[in-house]
């Protein structure tokens, strides 16, 4: 009796249970679904099985692509108040090939920065309230730290070392010097004393440096020379894309080109600098070339060199001139002891006591003679 | 010293050369006894030429006229075979008489030059005054010093470098002696003759107690 009722069961409840449907939630939107990471985010996506579709991240990367920023020389690490400037996030291709768990290829996904704010309120007086204390000045960070460090050693070296101290002023590309501000009056304010040259630099932009020298430096040479130094500075500049790379070169190249300059201005005169005013721009290298450039402008600079060329032959000319008049006083002694000089008051021999000899009255015989016929000896 | 004939050394007062007992005795017998008279540039070989000649006479004026007291005359001649100049100077000096020479150039005085022609010699003959001044390497320089001139032919130059340079050594010699005392003089004069044989020193043994100059003396 029982035996039927368990085979109905039986047969009518697999039945039943596969006729039964289980409701699932659903998505407020269609859209959410493809924005949804599996994982939150903690992991690389190439490691989730479920990758996105293909479609969709082809499009995702196109876009990080388009919307690339500019290269950003700014401080690598997180500043309080600011947001990571960088950030990785990796997207894997091999979750569509089927390799679970390989990363392929990691994307550089940096930030868009905020355009640089115009030089104007706190930011101007950053630059041009107070002398500035570093040789570097660049409030807005727009360089490398490291470099940023490398550029102010070499200016304090520079400083150290040579007569004209430089001071770079780091600005951004779209930035521009406020109306109110006059360089060379800030200049002459703040490095009146000493010989300073201000130099500009507008981010990745070398064209526009600008550089500014004391007025009694300015006056004293003529304006091309100080053009030839700006060219021989943005071609070093022009030589690299970096920001940091950009300023580091100029600075070495105006460094060079300052010392020449010192050297210039010790040897300059009036004629020279007429002489400089005549001379048209042309276009030489840089540092390399340095002496050479300036070799053209004021041949006294290299005096030293020509003093020595000089002065060897000098001491050449005086030393062979010494000899000719040691021989020469030699040689008129040894002809005045040895001319025939038979003039002078006559001379007197005192009486000798003659001895004869052989018998003979006035002479014992005494003589010298000489063969001069060729080939035959004295006898 | 020398003797004449055979060149070989004699002392300052012997009558005849060791050697081969030549004398004044001898060159008499063989060249004549007589006195001869001399020109002062005496040209029996005719080689000079009258230019030659008057330079080589202004060349004597003048030192005539520097060494008041000495005498120089030129021989040039060609000697026959068997004599030599050694010999021909000796006589001369002794029998020669200088024309225009004053009593206060004797022969004693005299520097003669002789040259012959013939074998391409010359030589310088002293007298006893002269060879106290004039030493055998000072003559030997002058007649080295007129050398090129005589293989030039260019004789009466030759002679009157020769006598120049001669001069020269008169002059500095007479400055020398100017300086010297009396004493000094007297003992350069007569007791200078040194070694007049040029005979090495006997080389003697040394005898304890002996210094070198007796040991010499000895020896």
């Amino acid at each position: 009796m029982r035996l039927f009722p368990t085979l109905l069961i039986l047969t009518v409840a697999p039945g039943l249970v596969l006729a039964a449907k289980v409701e699932m939630p659903a998505w407020s939107e269609a859209s959410d679904a493809g924005s949804y990471h599996l994982g939150g985010g903690l992991w690389p996506g190439g490691l989730v099985p479920e990758a996105p579709e293909e479609e969709t991240e082809t499009e995702l990367a196109d876009a990080a692509k388009e919307n690339a920023p500019a290269k950003f020389y700014g401080p690598q690490g997180a500043v309080d108040g600011e947001t990571p400037e960088t950030e990785l996030a990796a997207t894997s291709r091999g979750g569509a090939e089927g390799e679970v768990g390989a990363v392929e290829e990691v994307i550089e996904e940096e930030p868009v920065p905020e355009p640089l704010p115009a030089l104007e309120g706190d930011l101007a007086d950053l630059y041009f309230e107070h002398p500035p204390i570093e040789f570097l000045l660049d409030p807005q960070r727009l360089l490398t730290e490291q470099k940023s460090n490398d550029i102010k050693r070499f200016l304090e070296f520079h400083s150290d070392e040579a007569e004209f101290n430089i001071y770079v002023m780091v600005l951004g590309e779209t930035q521009t010097i406020p109306k109110d501000v006059n360089l060379r009056e800030l200049h002459h304010e703040w490095f009146s004393e000493n010989p300073t040259v201000l130099m500009v630099y507008y981010r990745e932009q070398p064209e526009m440096t600008e550089l500014v020298v004391n007025d009694s430096v300015r006056t004293s040479l003529p304006k091309s020379v100080f053009e030839r130094i700006r060219q021989n500075c943005l071609r070093e500049g022009a030589a690299t894309d970096d920001a940091p790379d950009q300023v580091e070169k100029m600075a070495i190249e105006l460094s060079i080109q300052l010392y020449w300059l010192g050297r210039l201005l010790e040897h300059e005169n009036k004629d020279e600098r007429e002489r400089v005013a005549e001379t048209s721009l042309q276009d030489l290298p840089a540092s390399a070339d340095a002496p050479e450039l300036l070799r053209e402008y004021a041949p006294g600079i290299f005096l030293s060199e020509s003093k020595a060329t000089v002065s060897l032959l000098v001491v050449g000319v005086v030393a062979l001139g010494t000899l000719v008049v040691v021989g020469l006083t030699g040689w008129m002694i040894f002809w005045w002891r040895d001319r025939n000089n038979l003039a002078g008051r006559p001379l007197i021999f005192p009486n000798f006591e003659i001895v004869s000899r052989l018998g003979g009255e006035f002479s014992g015989g005494t003589y010298i003679g000489m063969s001069f016929d060729i080939g035959e000896g004295s006898s | 010293m020398k003797c004449p004939k055979c060149a070989r050394p004699v002392d300052h007062e012997a009558e005849s050369c060791y050697s081969c007992g030549y004398s004044e005795l001898e060159a008499a017998t063989r060249h004549g006894a007589n006195i001869v008279s001399l020109n002062r540039v005496h040209d029996a070989a005719y080689c000079l030429r009258k230019q030659e000649r008057d330079d080589l006479n202004d060349t004597l004026d003048q030192l005539e006229m520097l060494f008041p007291q000495m005498l120089f005359c030129a021989y040039l001649g060609t000697l026959p075979e068997g004599l030599s100049l050694s010999e021909l100077g000796f006589w001369l000096l002794n029998h020669g008489q200088v024309r225009g020479a004053e009593y206060a150039r004797p022969n004693e005085n005299a520097i003669l030059v002789v040259m012959d022609m013939n074998s391409k010699q010359i030589g310088v003959s002293l007298g006893y005054f002269a060879e106290t001044i004039i030493g055998e390497e000072d003559a030997y320089r002058a007649l080295l010093f007129a050398r090129p001139n005589l293989l030039n032919a260019e004789y009466g130059e030759a002679i009157s470098l020769i006598f120049t340079r001669l001069g020269r050594t008169l002059k500095r010699k007479g400055k020398k002696l100017r300086k010297l005392t009396h004493e000094e003089l007297k003992k350069q004069t007569s007791g200078n003759w040194g070694n007049v044989l040029d005979i090495p020193p006997h080389l003697a043994p040394k005898l304890p107690g002996m210094d070198e100059s007796s040991r010499l003396k000895s020896a």
